[in-house]
């Protein structure tokens, strides 16, 4: 448990031998065409599984299980809740004598606020506050609410726009993740594309009153409106139905490859680690929401020991002379494993970053096949 | 929801002071949003010094250099609100110690950072127990950290370190209502801060690393009145309660001998917001290439401190 602990964001530490480590790296980090363990192409995702509105108790659910076993359920509950400004903000417009007081509730009631969405995720073996639930949590929840308006109405654009309701109402939105095996690799991936997949489900009950009356709505449950509109045809679309929550992607890189999906194998050797979220901006295009470094697991492993510093090899190979250098531990034996040291080269983030983004790269691939899955 | 029960904490809701409208109205200038006094590539001043926590194998102490308007609010105050806030830490690093008999084993020396607000740090009190944004800083920390630290040298081995921050950054102009940019950006400079102070820490408790790491920020803010009017600038070590909205931003934590990032956070949508004519980069790679200068500037301050906490040992 403590072990589980403090190898925090860097999830498990691998339990694989100094050689293992060090043939998984060679194969992975070969030039041009990388050979992965189960034999995908370098960003070719894992085989899932996924269904949404399982949870009738929900305004919005999925699942979604890889092919080892691991599976994850999110659903999304959405209340109503009266908007107030909280204590630490004080609006300076208080004091102008020629500011009426309907306009002053101001920009806060227009444009949302990004405490309006709660994120929690429980992960098995791990305490809720646990550094891996935590930053994972916080990770998916900084761009969810990080995207804004895609005019300056806010109404069409980001999810805080959409949760207002009228300058004195507003929804709180509840996203709860539940992984339900163990993490068997980190399980970003998984968790975010499964609360992309609840989130597409949303749906909020159709608002019948208007204006600043107190909200009212219809119970017909069958007219309730998506909470990120779905294009029913394909020949007009208005810009707000272009927006889609955001997916965050697990991206290593292993010498020169960039691999997208890792499995645990494979992020025990990275280089580095990103997490990159992206979602469909106004024009259909891709947008970069946020980047955030992971503590690769590859700096906590064991180092292999060269043949020239065995004991037991003692004899066998030729006695060399530089010693001194090999104290210090820098030069790298080929075939021997070292764990990563220090950090990544700003051209290495630059390539990761291309590859996400470019036109018919991998981000696009994975916001068309989850608009794919059927949302009943 | 996690209440403190062991003590008997403050209100939860929290008051304020009372600011007076006849006050704001007089145009004393209470009511006026600090304004940038740097040029867009200048960093605040930044006061380090390491040893002054003697029971510590190591520590150090950072201070930002307040704003123009702040330190003017010093002397001559007119409100009981001061106009900005700059940063204060203190960090401390306990170890290389034994782990304990219950850890499992392990080959590397293992870190553990602890990132602490004061209750008093912020406009808003912070309770006595670490909420989730102070946990995320410490995973950011870590991260931070463990690129430098030659982890190998210290086997079975346990590393903590815990800052305080004793002053925090506003997330906005505190009369500023949240707009839709808004986010925690204060945190972001806190955390170029800690990584700062801690790397001096390192280095006062002789530990070994790769580099002195250093912590930047680099933003991208608007400060016009409508967004669309004109492109947002980038500014190194941005204040934000000097700003009307934050677009975008991100820290580093760079090490400059090998150029190399050890901990990369960036955040905000800058999909619509472009760059000045000729420039090739896109918007993040920018923003990356402009926190690590204010790295570098940040760098030549740790190094300095270093020099002097080292001289102070040596005689």
């Amino acid at each position: 448990m403590s072990n589980q602990r403090q190898a925090s964001s860097a999830s498990q530490t691998p339990h694989l031998s100094p050689a293992e480590l060090s043939y998984l790296y060679t194969s992975l980090s070969l030039p041009g065409s990388p050979i992965r363990p189960d034999g995908r192409s370098p960003t070719q995702f894992r085989p899932l599984t996924a269904e949404t509105n399982i949870l009738p108790g929900t305004n919005g659910s999925a699942r979604i299980g890889f092919a080892d076993g691991t599976q994850a359920i999110v659903g999304v509950k959405a209340e109503v809740e009266r908007t107030t400004l909280s204590a630490d903000t004080l609006d300076a417009r208080e004091f102008d004598p020629n500011h009426d007081r309907e306009s002053q509730e101001g920009s806060a009631a227009v444009s949302g606020h990004g405490s309006w969405v709660q994120m929690s995720i429980e992960i098995p073996g791990f305490r809720d506050d646990d550094a891996l639930p935590v930053f994972l949590s916080e990770m998916m929840r900084e761009s969810l609410v990080g995207s804004v308006g895609a005019d300056e109405s806010g109404m069409a654009g980001g999810l805080k726009g959409r949760l207002v309701i009228n300058k004195r109402w507003h929804w709180r939105l509840y996203i709860d993740v539940l992984l339900l095996s163990q993490p068997l690799s980190y399980p970003l991936p998984l968790l975010s594309l499964t609360t992309h997949l609840a989130l597409l489900s949303t749906k909020l009950p159709k608002l019948k009153s208007q204006g600043e009356e107190d909200p009212f709505f219809d119970d017909d449950w069958a007219v309730a409106e998506y909470l990120y509109p779905r294009s029913s045809s394909t020949l007009k679309k208005s810009p707000s139905q272009h927006v889609r929550p955001p997916v965050t992607l697990l991206v290593i890189s292993v010498g020169d490859n960039v691999i997208f999906d890792p499995n645990r194998e494979e992020i025990a050797v990275a280089d580095a680690v990103l997490a990159i979220s992206v979602t469909r901006g106004e024009g259909g295009g891709l947008k970069l929401l946020s980047i955030r470094t992971i503590d690769p697991p590859s700096r906590l492993t064991q180092p292999g020991i060269p043949n020239s510093e065995n004991v037991n090899m003692l004899g066998a190979t030729p006695a060399e002379e530089n010693a001194l250098t090999q104290a210090t531990g820098e030069e790298e034996v080929s075939g021997v494993w070292r764990p990563r040291r220090g950090g990544v080269k700003r051209s290495v983030v630059a390539n990761m970053v291309r590859t996400v983004l470019k036109k018919g790269g991998v981000g696009e691939e994975v916001l068309e096949g989850l608009e794919g899955v059927e949302v009943v | 929801m996690m209440a403190d029960r062991r003590r008997v904490n403050g209100p939860s809701g929290g008051t304020r002071p009372a600011v007076f409208a006849s006050l704001a109205e007089s145009g004393t200038g209470v009511s006026e949003r600090a304004q940038r006094q740097r040029q867009p590539s200048e960093l605040r001043k930044i006061f380090l010094k390491t040893g002054l926590i003697p029971t510590a194998s190591g520590s150090s102490y950072l201070e930002f250099e307040p704003s123009a308007s702040l330190a003017a609010a010093r002397i001559n105050p007119k409100s009981l609100i001061p106009p900005s806030s700059a940063l204060k830490l203190a960090c401390t690093v306990h170890g290389p110690k034994p782990l304990p008999r219950s850890a499992a084993f392990s080959p590397n020396l293992v870190l553990t950072t602890h990132v602490k607000y004061a209750p008093f740090a912020a406009r808003k009190r912070r309770g006595h127990i670490r909420d989730a944004s102070e946990r995320d800083l410490g995973v950011h920390l870590e991260t931070a950290l463990r690129g430098a630290i030659i982890a190998e040298r210290w086997p079975k081995s346990g590393l903590d370190i815990t800052i305080t921050i004793l002053e925090a950054e506003d997330d906005r102009w505190w009369a500023d209502a949240p707009d839709s940019h808004d986010a925690s950006w204060g945190m972001m400079n806190v955390l170029a801060g800690c990584i700062t102070a801690a790397s001096a820490a390192i280095a006062d408790a002789h530990i070994d690393c790769l580099d002195l790491v250093a912590g930047g920020v680099a933003a991208l803010v608007s400060d016009e009145e409508k967004q669309s009017s004109a492109a947002p600038k980038l500014m190194l070590d941005a204040d934000p309660a000097e700003h009307r909205s934050i677009v975008s931003a991100c820290v580093v934590a760079y090490m400059p001998a090998r150029d190399e990032i050890t901990e990369l956070w960036l955040k905000g949508d800058s999909s619509k917001a472009s760059l000045e004519n000729g420039d090739k980069r896109s918007v993040h790679e920018a923003l990356l290439d402009g926190a690590v200068d204010a790295a570098r500037g940040a760098h030549t301050v740790l190094a300095e401190a270093v020099r002097e906490s080292l001289l102070k040992t040596v005689g």
